[in-house]
């Protein structure tokens, strides 16, 4: 007997219709572009200014992970989606961070005075 | 149990009016079964054992007596690279990928893989990468300049020949495969296991391969960074390890070792995770402590990014940095004991059965022991300071890869190839074999210890017979031969196996997990019905009940209301491979041959990803995770591209105040025309969002419109940076000019590439559209190019902050 096709996932029968999208809305969207395109304009506007020199490294940084987290937040859609997908992703974030800055102190990036 | 026919099976081909090809040539080559590809790769790996077999025969026949002139120094060299590099990259790993491939879905109750046609895709790429690396003996132009590749001996200056150049682009094909066989197996083993087959009811060596492919995904973008600089510094004239520019030769040892420590344990935890389930088996005993087995296996895994730097002891890091990598190497010797320790546990008091894969699995808790041991010494940095570059480490590593990997797989062999034959191996010669090669190995390699302790250096195609080490090097050479006989035996073994009539039962061993379930070898779709799971080791309860004997009640066979679904064969993986190899070809003889590469591969995967479009069979891809597989195996890429630019960037960061010579940061970006094309990135990030949003509620003229905008914009966004480097280069900052110019571009230029490629995946969408092919059930497609798409805004703004804005 020749049966219609479909996906061995279909064994899977509690979950073989695809879900709902349960995104944000467009309100959000356009909402989330606004602000980051104000965190770029605010980043811009800061390097100017003298007065923030002694904190502008991590000013800069805490303003880019903001815009960073609100990308994959929402319009990635990790706030919505399956916990297992942040940790996959947030994981490999974390393990990358990592090397990425124990590679840059073991070959001297934040040496003060050179080598 | 056999294995039935009368199960409503139905093929994708049938569909499509495909001849069904389940024999021949084209058949091999068009197959996506998960089990024939496994044989492909099986079969091909033992074809590069052997070649790396007689190449390290060949090393052990030079050092046999001092002063031999067997052959030259060069040749030598080669040698000693090609062996690593094969045995690693060519034997071990595939051989590996041979298990996964071919058990792993039978170990969790699914019928395939995740995804069928890129696990083809994966083996053509190795078998490319495989032949173009070994094509260089023909050219005459093998490489040489060992399997870790240390700068500066590979830079053009040191090796102008072709050479370094075929080792690298081949490690590089072979890395593309290696990560898209990772993904692929992460996305089955999260999303395809049988219903009641959590996590921790998962055999062991399933596990094994989940953490293998997590090390895969995130260990291969180091290596591949550092190739792509090797590259570069080669190729383009960049400095990424001129010292004279202000270059560090120590990047591409942490680059190199970032990759090759997690590659220990890639070519390691498979075996592990092998004696897991032969061990319990033949001690008709569970695992003991099962649970701890994984956990350890866990935390070698993630451990195992941070002891890299103990291969740098020698390099000068200094004492903080000594000490914390001391530290973590001594603490990952303690999963790896406790998981020692609860395979002894497993045996004691056990009802042992002493086939040859025990023999092996037994033989691998004995050899990996003594080549851990040896281990922990080196991770003494005043210890490892007198080992380093030693015959010591070779031994030390020797008794890891062979002791761990080999018997492992070896024991595999014997453990799993009636499933794969229907065939039994002859027990007498197993363990002929097995005695020949224990005693062969420990011939060949513990005298090494020795020799390294007396001060013999690694690498060295000869000595003076005033050293004394002949002795000592004969009887390692002895060794190496009855090794050589060992794996004769074994291979004299199979064939003499596949000749014989196919007599294996279903279960010859009475085997614990799902895999024995099913017919040996098991039919086309796997399973006639998904096996049910009762726990772990699920097929032994149900053979045989708990420790009290008692069964667990059956559970109906799950019913698949529409049947099996087995994926139809597909030829444009060869096609890509060949591809890939073409323009492998070009990039050492004619740019022009590195274009038509570039255009097979491209049109090639662009056939591949149209092949079912729209086909009802390929519509949803659900699972465990009630999450669409490709979503999955997005986000999981999406990891993997973090460590790639993670590494670029750290390398920019360090590099980007070492320039001898200007032009510098601070004299030529242009912030704000860089602001700009941020604004620009960031709006077409909210352009996809809206057409995302417009696929999913089936309008059409909103889809076309916000995907053409996001193309818009993406071309914008090229056309800033095509400016930018025009600008640049007319200041005179070039890729050649400075250490900031050869990191800047590289960085750049790849985010650059990875726009590119955005563009043109959403305008394939957007001409899907335009052709009305494009419905809500495709939002998925949409969607996966999103996350792709949003994630090159994210790492934009990341370089934003760091290349432009911080000073």
């Amino acid at each position: 007997m020749v049966t219609p096709p479909v996906s061995t996932a279909a064994a899977h029968a509690d979950a073989s219709a695809p879900a709902a999208p349960d995104h944000a809305s467009t309100g959000t969207y356009v909402k989330v572009a606004v602000i980051l395109c104000a965190v770029t304009a605010l980043e811009f506007a800061v390097i100017y200014i003298r007065a923030l020199t002694p904190i502008l490294i991590p000013l800069l940084l805490v303003l880019s992970a903001g815009k960073f987290t609100l990308v994959v937040l929402f319009y990635m859609h990790l706030r919505y989606d399956a916990r297992p997908l942040s940790g996959l992703f947030g994981g490999s974030l974390a393990i990358a961070t990592g090397i990425a800055v124990a590679l840059m102190t073991l070959t001297g990036a934040f040496l003060v005075f050179g080598r | 149990m056999s294995a039935t026919r009368d199960v409503a099976l139905f093929r994708e081909d049938a569909v499509h009016a495909h001849a069904p090809a389940a024999t021949g040539v084209w058949s091999w080559i068009t197959t996506v079964d998960h089990k024939r590809i496994g044989i492909l790769y099986g079969v091909t790996a033992v074809a590069f054992f052997l070649v790396g077999g007689v190449e390290a025969l060949l090393i052990r026949l030079q050092l046999a007596v001092p002063d031999n002139a067997l052959v030259s120094a060069p040749t030598y060299n080669a040698l000693f690279t090609m062996h690593g590099t094969t045995m690693i990259f060519l034997a071990v790993m595939p051989l590996n990928a041979a298990l996964f491939n071919y058990m792993v879905p039978l170990m969790i109750g699914a019928r395939d893989v995740a995804f069928p046609r890129l696990n083809a895709l994966s083996y053509w790429i190795l078998l490319a990468g495989g032949i173009f690396l070994n094509s260089s003996f023909l050219v005459g132009a093998p490489p040489d300049g060992g399997w870790f590749g240390y700068t500066s001996l590979t830079l053009r200056q040191y090796s102008p020949g072709l050479n370094i150049d075929f080792w690298l682009l081949s490690l590089q094909i072979l890395g593309a495969s290696s990560l898209m066989a990772a993904v692929n197996f992460i996305v089955t083993i999260i999303d395809m296991r049988a219903p009641g087959m959590t996590l921790m009811r998962m055999p062991v060596f399933a596990w094994m391969t989940l953490v293998v492919q997590f090390l895969i995904v995130l260990a291969f973008p180091a290596i591949t960074v550092g190739l792509i600089f090797l590259m570069f510094d080669r190729f383009f004239g960049t400095h990424f390890y001129d010292v004279a520019a202000g270059g560090d030769l120590t990047l591409w040892q942490h680059l190199f070792w970032i990759f090759g420590h997690p590659e220990v344990y890639i070519l390691i935890l498979p075996a592990f995770g092998i004696v897991s389930e032969v061990l319990p088996t033949f001690a008709r005993k569970p695992l003991f402590g099962a649970p701890v087995v994984v956990y350890s296996g866990v935390l070698i895994g993630f451990f195992g990014f941070g002891v890299w730097a103990h291969h740098m002891f020698a390099a000068g890091m200094g004492p903080v940095a000594d000490a914390a990598f001391a530290i973590s190497t001594m603490l990952i010797a303690i999963p790896t004991g406790v998981k020692i320790f609860n395979w002894l546990a497993t045996l004691w008091g056990g009802s042992i059965r002493f086939t040859t894969a025990l023999h092996f699995a037994v033989g691998l808790v004995a050899m990996f022991t003594i080549g851990g041991l040896s281990g922990i010494m080196h991770a003494s940095p005043p210890v490892d300071l007198q080992q380093t570059d030693t015959y010591f480490v070779v031994a030390h590593l020797h008794y890891v890869l062979i002791g761990g990997s080999l018997f492992g797989l070896l024991a595999a062999t014997f453990y799993w190839w009636p499933k794969m034959t229907g065939r039994l191996l002859d027990e007498r010669l197993g363990k002929l074999a097995f005695w020949t090669l224990i005693l062969g190995f420990n011939l060949a390699f513990f005298p090494q210890h020795y020799l390294g302790a007396v001060g013999m250096p690694r690498r060295i195609y000869t000595y003076a017979p005033e050293t004394g080490w002949g002795t000592w090097n004969f009887a390692s050479t002895v060794g190496a031969v009855g090794i050589g006989v060992a794996v004769l035996l074994v291979l004299v073994n199979a064939l003499r196996s596949l000749r014989a009539a196919p007599t294996a039962p279903a279960d010859p061993w009475d085997g614990r997990t799902l895999e024995w379930r099913t017919s040996s070898p098991p039919p086309p779709h796997d399973f006639d019905s998904i096996p049910p799971v009762y726990g772990r080791d699920s097929f032994w309860r149900e053979k045989h009940g708990d420790r009290h004997g008692r069964r667990p009640p059956p559970i109906p066979p799950l019913v698949e209301p529409h049947g099996i679904h087995l994926p139809a064969p597909s030829y444009w993986p060869v096609v890509i491979a060949v591809g890939l190899f073409v323009a492998a070809v070009g990039a050492l003889s004619h740019v022009l041959l590195v274009i038509a590469g570039g255009v097979i591969v491209l049109a090639a995967a662009v056939a591949f990803a149209l092949e079912h479009h729209r086909e009802p069979t390929h519509e949803h891809q659900i699972g465990n995770l009630a999450v669409d597989r490709r979503k999955i195996a997005m986000w999981t890429f999406l990891g993997s591209e973090c460590m790639f630019f993670g590494t670029l960037i750290a390398t920019y960061l360090a590099y980007r105040g070492r320039s001898v010579t200007g032009p510098y940061p601070h004299e030529i970006l242009n912030i704000p025309v860089t602001t700009l094309s941020t604004f620009d990135l960031l709006m077409s990030s909210l352009l996809m969002v809206l057409a995302l949003a417009a696929v999913q509620r089936g309008d059409h003229r909103q889809t076309r419109l916000w995907l053409l905008g996001t193309v818009v914009f993406g071309l914008i966004f090229l056309g800033f940076q095509a400016y930018e480097f025009t600008h640049f280069v007319h200041e005179g900052l070039t890729l050649q000019q400075n250490l900031f110019g050869s990191s800047f571009f590289v960085l750049t230029g790849f985010h650059g590439g990875h726009v590119t490629l955005g563009v043109f995946w959403l305008f394939t969408l957007w001409v899907l559209e335009m052709r009305g092919r494009l419905a809500p059930r495709d939002a998925i497609k949409v969607e996966v190019a999103g996350l792709y798409w949003h994630f090159v805004d994210i790492v934009w703004i990341v370089i934003f902050t760091v290349v432009y804005l911080i000073p």
